[in-house]
């Protein structure tokens, strides 16, 4: 009698011949001993048993009786609107107060646009000083920025390197290269798990 | 129903970020995805129509009116699986309680009913008539899946008739892989014991 090599399948073998994937060191055994062949023709029928079990389902309607009963939530865009509006008409003392506000808020604007419309000399030339002290506070700015850059150590190797279009190009792809390199990083590290799994019960 | 196709095309995920959004079109078609799946799961798991459909009903209700605490990150297969199969548990423990009670139920209110229930004890095999329903519903498979132990009928509805995966069905049942792993196992043998005495039979 020839001896069986290997040792007899674990459950975790038949869930492998299963799905037909077992191991060929199992594989070898299986095909000479007649116990696991049984075993695992049983697990099939089983199996396959399960799997044709009648599809049930609910009686008609189902949707209609589980629906009646849920709340859905009012689209965000309404939600608000019709939340402000209920508070806000809640009572007359609620509603006094919304049209005073109302009510303070057309007067002001009206003001200002009269205001506006009297006194147009006096807004040209605040306006006209105003974009003057805005222009030299800017070139200030510039006029600092520029001297600090060039008193940076760096600023002679930029320069250096600016003089030389061979080297400019190669310090540009490099560079550009570290950046599609750092997207490329932070978009795994952002990525969401692709394995998903169940959480809490309600 | 014009836009069925549409709504085909949508992962889970999206289906419910939808509803969140206070669509109810988006409500229905997660009912249509899962009411066949929770449902044979239950009514398989607690042996009678009726109460099958009341405990699926209540398992929709409480997951759809909870849907804003519901993660997109995680399946919600899972999810409303892990509420059906809580639900159906709970109520076959609550009815193991009342069957095995000597006084009687707690729920019965004249002598008579305390007796009734009283005298269930190891009532939890099905009755010839529900067993005779099992054979006319899928034969021998359904009157030995009848017999499992919940944890164990659970665990072998999820892998081999709704095709999850162990992970997910680890999840599902708030219990360790292994642990899964050898339920199914026990299950599986179970069956193929339970099927070759019903064949005798």
């Amino acid at each position: 009698m020839t001896p069986v090599p290997g040792s007899h399948l674990t459950p975790d073998d038949l869930d492998a011949w299963l799905a037909g994937a077992l191991a060929p060191a199992a594989q070898e055994h299986l095909a000479y001993c007649p116990a696991c062949q049984e075993r695992a023709e049983t697990e099939r029928e089983i199996v396959t048993l399960l799997g044709t079990l009648p599809l049930l389902g609910p009686a008609p309607g189902f949707a209609d009786r589980v629906m009646a009963r849920v709340e859905v939530p009012e689209t965000a865009a309404v939600h608000p609107l019709h939340s402000f509006r209920r508070h806000i008409f809640a009572s007359r003392r609620t509603a006094a107060l919304a049209a005073g506000v109302l009510v303070l808020l057309i007067g002001s604007m009206a003001g200002s646009v009269a205001w506006t419309l009297v006194h147009q000399e006096t807004l040209a030339a605040v306006g006209h000083w105003l974009a003057l002290q805005a222009g030299q506070a800017a070139w200030l700015g510039v006029r600092g920025v520029a001297s600090n850059v060039i008193e940076q150590p760096w600023f002679a190797a930029l320069k250096d390197l600016a003089a030389h279009p061979g080297r400019l190009v190669l310090a540009m792809t490099l560079a550009m290269l570290a950046y599609l390199g750092g997207i490329l990083a932070l978009r795994r590290l952002l990525a969401l798990p692709t394995q998903q799994v169940a959480h809490a019960s309600v | 129903m014009a836009d069925l196709p549409e709504w085909a095309r949508l992962s889970d995920q999206e289906v419910v970020l939808l509803a969140r959004a206070g669509r109810e079109a988006a409500y229905r078609e997660l009912i249509r995805r899962y009411e066949r799946p929770i449902f044979a799961l239950v009514f398989r798991m607690v042996r009678d129509r009726e109460l099958a459909e009341d405990l699926s009903q209540e398992t929709f209700i409480k997951a759809l009116n909870a849907i804003g605490s519901y993660r997109p990150e995680f399946k919600f297969s899972s999810w409303i699986f892990k509420i059906a199969n809580n639900a159906a548990i709970d109520h076959l423990r609550r009815r193991e309680l009342d069957t095995l009670s000597l006084d009687g139920s707690p729920h019965a209110e004249t002598p008579e009913a305390m007796q009734a229930t009283a005298l269930q004890i190891g009532a939890r095999q099905e009755s010839p008539l529900e067993a005779v329903e099992a054979r006319e519903l899928g034969g021998a498979i359904e009157v030995a899946i009848a017999q499992l132990r919940p944890e164990y009928r659970s665990c072998i509805l999820l892998r081999h008739v709704e095709g999850r995966a162990y992970e997910e069905i680890a999840e599902i049942l708030d219990l360790p892989l292994g642990t899964v792993k050898t339920y199914i196992h026990r299950a599986r043998n179970e069956l193929r014991q339970l099927l070759a005495h019903l064949k005798e039979e």
